[in-house]
């Protein structure tokens, strides 16, 4: 939900729920095994867990430096 | 007739939520012939919902045949669900997806993203949409998720 908060605000985010069973080879692939998992422009990062939008936005700006 | 997947008490509550849709909202499925365990099952239900507000304008693509609709989409596995603004007969596309079925706690997040899209309104704190609309480059969130 907090990704797609974020996709409404700008059209650079593109924000996708995946069903981690049902797409298990993808889940793998990034190492997910506790969820929510969250991963960022294909694992430059990554957030584990629930977390409030500070975090999201404080890891997405981390991706993104220069 | 198969049986509804959801049931009238659900109904009742989704009827009650969707009064708070305010503009409409373009819902694209993307399914496909073979191999989709859960294609079908999401296909329906995004059917039953749509049934619930006339704002709610749902299209039905497959993978293969749709190719060049799931490649404008950016969708490359099926089930995905796209939720996108609708204007009239333009559709804008937030980037907003669900891959796989929405059941479970998935089912909330998937009323609540479409509200969110209806009334355009992330509901962010403004320091977040300040430094969201000033992105120059992508951001490509992928949120692995369970149904339970």
């Amino acid at each position: 939900m907090l990704a797609h908060q974020a996709a409404l605000e700008s059209p650079f985010v593109e924000a996708e729920m995946v069903e981690a069973m049902e797409f298990f080879e993808l889940s793998d692939h990034y190492g997910v095994s506790g969820v929510p998992h969250t991963v960022i422009n294909d694992g430059a990062g990554n957030i584990i867990g629930a977390v409030p939008e500070e975090r999201l936005i404080a890891e997405i700006k981390r991706v993104i430096k220069p | 007739m198969p049986q509804s997947l959801l049931n009238d008490e659900i109904n009742r509550q989704i009827t009650d939520v969707f009064k708070n849709l305010s503009h409409p909202v373009a819902i694209l499925f993307f399914g496909k012939q073979a191999d989709c365990e859960y294609c079908e099952d999401t296909r329906r239900l995004l059917e039953e919902l749509c049934q619930l507000s006339d704002l709610l304008h749902l299209s039905i693509y497959d993978l293969e045949s749709d190719a060049a609709v799931a490649q404008q989409y950016k969708v490359n596995k099926a089930p995905v669900t796209v939720l996108a603004a609708l204007e009239g007969e333009q559709i804008t596309d937030l980037g907003i997806r669900f891959a796989g079925i929405p059941a479970g706690s998935e089912f909330t997040s998937l009323i609540n993203s479409l509200v969110m899209v209806s009334n355009r309104d992330s509901g962010l704190s403004q320091a977040s949409r300040d430094f969201l609309k000033g992105l120059t480059q992508p951001v490509y969130l992928q949120v692995f998720v369970t149904p339970t």
